[in-house]
């Protein structure tokens, strides 16, 4: 067709031109208000298939759409036809399908332009020719509808008169399509929405949470099943400030109602966003009542004005309930750890079990110490009669649910206690108690010891179930925990007591000693080393305490008994203040680190004073009786120097007084005067030689003479004298030469000159303070023919101008002295061919030295002989 | 008979051991006119006084024989009526208890106040 037909055809009359424009635009005006109500695609197509058949004059009019993978198209359902002998070539294009490109809908797909076709027949891109040389068919045109740059449906219109190509009716049928495009485009919308809502209300059924949407009023918009059963009933229309009464909805201390305004609904509808808000609620379908937690948002329009609220409430009762249960299991632990009485703590225990299961009871009993009695722990809900009667009953093969429980050491799971052979004994209390199963699990403690049972009992003939058997777990195990700590507790309390009672009453004293040298004492102890409560003590200090003489050997065995065997053992005196003794056995334990290390050394001190002076006085009682002798024998001695003495003084007394009388009377016999004068004379002399002559005195007795070891002899005479030294709070240190000869000697008259020596010691330091009371006796030998005795004390001494006038008759320093004992010591020492000298020391004190001579031709002997 | 039974009457008996002692008593007693009789020995003093009738003895009670409280003992078998008096040349309590539990009339301990003893013998002979 050239350009110029075409101008021509183009250019028709204004008139029809016009014409066809009104048409036009009647029937754009008439599709758009139809579509308009169309519902669907298919709807939608017909009424545009129809219209545009009917009001520009097609013959037939039929879409296609492309195929699920686009890759073909297919032919639609609808269609229009406008005359009745179309069907054959409806039936051929029904058969058909085309691929891009392929015959006239497949041009306009791939184009995405409308095609005219002025003869089918004879078009050679047109697969249906033969068809529509059939049904004689001339003209057709495709138009495509597009939604966005994709072609969504190809129209396809025929007509058998010959047509030129009329872009204008070309243009309005694309108008047309492009309307039924917007109508798809929106329908497609409509749908989609639709299916969205369906979603969304299939998540708002289905989901565990409950949804809840209310406008701006607190009318309920949506209110999902969950949300319902949370609730326990679902939408009705109120007024906010009544939701908490109708629903039931209280604050977490589960019986303050929710203040409305607090909701979080309200506060949501209020424009706040609220977050995990926990909420209770109790209602009738939740009589226990269930935890939730809420978070709840506005919602606003576009224009940010709002419209209500929206809350999402998820059902956290679970996760309460076991937080509350691990709560409390931390709260027993708690009272556990804060020794809280074991009745207490079991209570709270099966308090805590029974509040996790409906209709649960529980019971603790204990094991007696003897491990064959049962003994009341906690059973809080358990009838009065049934705790007592279980209190004290025997554990056995056959004793209930727990006596066996413990017996075995096993779980017993009773379901019904009526017929259970266990519960033979124990049917009449079961039914008091309305009891039907009943399961036991001992309680075992970290070292395998049965300690008691943990019971439940339910009305209902049943085992344990799963959740039940999770909390008998925890039960056990913390039932376990308590009465270990307790029966820990109750031993070491005991066994404080024990030590306390027996520390008390034995005078027993504890201490620590450290390597760094800081010590501890207890009271007691303090008490016995004399030291102030608050004193801070040392190793020193303790060591201090040690009378002197000991001091050093105590120290010694001390290091070699820990050094050799970690223990020591001493017995030794203590000196005090204010000069007290005391005689204490010490023992002591190191303890040491896994390296060997020394961590202190524990160990306690026995106050045996009382004890040791008991058996001193046992030792001392025999000795005593020799001591008494060696006593009455000096005052034997004494008394007979003094009768010796006396005898003369009497006669020279006598004769005196006779002379007197016969002279005053005047009948003196002349030759009895002269006697009587002569008497008195022998007398005087008499007396004289008393008192001079001591010494053939005692060389009477003298001359029973042995070898003595003077060694020895001091030790004896020391022990004889052992009960005063210890009386007088004094010290008799002796310090004795190993290689002393021996020397001939009466040992009666040698132990009186050394007891005279030792007594005259100690009563010249009788004054002074305890710690000053010391002796010191000292032998040594000079030259190896002289033994020397010395006996040194610390007292006020002797004469300064002439220490010897103690050997003189009648001298004393001593009030009740007679001054006797000097004088027969010296007239001893000298019998025996000695000397003895009394001398001041440089500093203080007193010194008498005893010089004998040693026995020559007969060491070698006596030593043999010894 | 009434004479020497006159005599026996103001006899002052006298026992020590110590001679001397015992001469210087006597001398003592003399010098005042009393009669005395001295004994060294006890046993014969106690011969004597199971013989004849003794009014007073004057007796140490520390002898190396027979003690002075021994002699006492058998003095009052013998002689119950025999007024004692004791002289002692130590202070012996246990002897001297035991003496005073015999009952002597004085005790003196040596060397003794001559007129206190001579006041005693006056006194145990009835003597004015």
């Amino acid at each position: 067709m050239s350009s110029d037909d075409r101008k021509s055809r183009l250019s028709r009359s204004a008139e029809q031109t016009r014409k066809e424009s009104e048409e036009q635009l009647s029937l754009l005006q008439t599709i758009t208000s139809e579509l308009a109500a169309a519902t669907d695609l298919s709807s939608a197509l017909k009424i545009v298939l129809r219209h545009v058949c009917e009001k520009t004059g097609w013959a037939l009019g039929q879409a296609w759409l492309p195929n699920e993978d686009g890759s073909i198209l297919v032919c639609d359902s609808d269609w229009f036809c406008g005359e009745d002998d179309l069907q054959d070539f409806r039936v051929a294009s029904e058969a058909r399908h085309f691929e891009r490109g392929i015959g006239l809908p497949g041009r306009v797909w791939e184009s995405k332009q409308p095609a005219w076709v002025e003869d089918v027949v004879n078009d050679p891109n047109f697969p249906r020719s033969a068809a529509a040389r059939t049904a004689s068919l001339k003209t057709g045109v495709g138009i495509p509808i597009l939604s966005g740059n994709q072609v969504i449906a190809v129209l396809e219109f025929f007509m058998r008169e010959s047509r030129d190509q009329n872009e204008r009716l070309v243009n309005v049928i694309a108008a047309v399509a492009a309307q039924l495009n917007l109508v798809m485009e929106q329908k497609h919308a409509v749908k989609e929405l639709s299916r969205i809502n369906e979603i969304l209300q299939s998540i708002l059924s289905n989901m565990g949470d409950g949804v809840i949407v209310a406008d701006k009023y607190g009318n309920f918009l949506v209110f999902n099943p969950a949300a319902e059963r949370m609730f326990g009933k679902g939408a009705m229309q109120m007024p906010p400030a009544e939701w908490s009464h109708h629903y039931g909805l209280y604050l977490p201390d589960k019986v303050t109602p929710f203040p409305h305004d607090q909701l979080p609904m309200t506060r949501s509808i209020r424009g706040e966003e609220v977050d995990n808000i926990e909420m209770f609620v109790r209602h009738e379908k939740a009589p226990h009542g269930l935890w939730t937690r809420i978070t709840g948002r506005p919602l606003r329009g576009t224009d940010g004005n709002l419209l209500g609220g929206v809350i999402v409430c998820r059902d956290i009762t679970q996760i309460k309930e076991e937080e509350f249960f691990r709560a409390g299991q931390s709260r027993v632990l708690e009272m556990i750890a804060a020794d809280a009485t074991l009745a207490e703590v079991l209570k709270s225990l099966v308090l805590l079990m029974e509040e996790q299961a409906e209709g649960l009871r529980c019971s603790i009993l204990l094991l007696h110490r003897d491990g064959k009695h049962v003994r009341h722990g906690a059973a809080p809900n358990l009838p009065e009669a049934y705790v007592k009667a279980v209190d004290g009953a025997p554990i056995g093969p056959r004793n209930g649910s727990c006596g066996t429980a413990m017996f075995t050491r096993k779980p017993v799971v009773v379901t019904d206690v009526m017929s259970d052979p266990l519960w033979a004994d124990y049917r009449g209390l079961a039914r008091i108690c309305r009891l039907s199963a009943c399961w036991s699990t001992p309680i075992v403690s970290p070292q395998g010891e049965v300690l008691g049972s943990f019971a439940m009992y339910r009305e209902e003939k049943r085992g344990p179930r799963p959740e039940e058997d999770r909390l008998t777990n925890i039960a056990t195990h913390i039932a376990g925990i308590a009465i270990d700590r307790q029966r820990q507790h109750e031993i070491l309390r005991e066994r404080d007591a024990r030590i306390s009672l027996a520390a008390e009453s034995a005078d027993l004293a504890f201490w620590v000693l450290y390597p760094e040298g800081n010590a501890w004492m207890s009271d007691k102890g303090r008490r016995i080393y004399g030291f102030d409560s608050n004193l801070q003590l040392t190793c020193d200090l303790i060591l201090s305490r040690i009378h002197p003489d000991e001091r050093a050997a105590v120290k010694a065995e001390y290091d070699r008994g820990c050094s050799l065997h970690g223990t020591f053992e001493s017995e030794h005196r203590l000196f005090l203040p204010y000069g007290k003794t005391r005689w204490v056995i010490m023992r002591g334990r190191c303890l040491q680190d896994e390296h060997g290390n020394l961590l202190e050394t524990i160990g306690v001190t026995l106050d045996v004073s009382a004890q040791k002076q008991a058996a001193l006085q046992v030792q001392v009682q025999r000795e005593e009786m020799a001591h008494r002798n060696r006593v009455a024998l000096m005052g034997e001695m004494t008394a007979s120097f003094a009768h010796e003495l006396n005898q003369p003084l009497t006669a020279i007394a006598n004769n005196a007084s006779a002379a007197r009388r016969f002279l005053e009377r005047g009948n003196m016999d002349p030759v009895l005067l002269p006697q009587l004068l002569q008497q008195m004379v022998a007398d005087s002399q008499r007396a004289g030689e008393v008192i001079r002559g001591i010494r053939s005195l005692v060389r009477k007795e003298t001359s029973e003479q042995n070898l003595l070891d003077l060694n020895s002899v001091i030790t004896d005479t020391v022990r004889l004298v052992s009960s005063d030294i210890l009386n007088r709070e004094s010290v008799v240190t002796a310090d004795l030469d190993p290689h002393l000869p021996q020397v001939p000697a009466a040992l009666v008259q040698i132990q009186q000159v050394l007891l005279n020596l030792i007594i005259n010691a100690l009563d010249a330091v009788e004054r002074l303070p305890p710690s000053e009371r010391r002796i010191i006796i000292s032998t040594r030998s000079d030259k190896g023919d002289v033994a020397e005795v010395s006996v040194r004390d610390f007292g006020i001494g002797l004469p300064k101008d002439r220490p010897d006038k103690v050997f003189d008759h009648f001298f004393s320093t001593k009030q009740r002295g007679m001054g006797m004992g000097l004088p027969i010591v010296r007239s001893i020492v000298e019998a025996h061919g000695g000397t003895i000298t009394a001398e001041n020391p440089p500093d203080r004190g007193a010194r008498m030295v005893v010089r004998l001579p040693a026995a020559r031709g007969h060491v070698q002997k006596s030593k043999a002989a010894a | 008979m009434s004479n020497s039974s006159e005599a026996q009457a103001d006899e002052v008996c006298l026992v020590d051991d110590d001679v001397s002692v015992l001469q210087s008593m006597h001398y003592l007693l003399a010098s005042e006119g009393f009669k005395v009789r001295p004994f060294n020995k006890a046993e014969d003093f106690l011969t004597y006084a199971s013989k004849n009738r003794v009014p007073v003895v004057v007796t140490d009670i520390w002898m190396d024989q027979v003690t002075g409280l021994e002699l006492l003992a058998r003095l009052c078998a013998i002689s119950p009526k025999t007024k004692v008096i004791v002289i002692t040349a130590r202070e012996d309590l246990a002897a001297r208890a035991t003496a005073m539990a015999i009952g002597p009339v004085a005790f003196f301990m040596k060397p003794f106040d001559d007129e206190k003893f001579i006041g005693a013998v006056r006194d145990a002979l009835n003597r004015p």
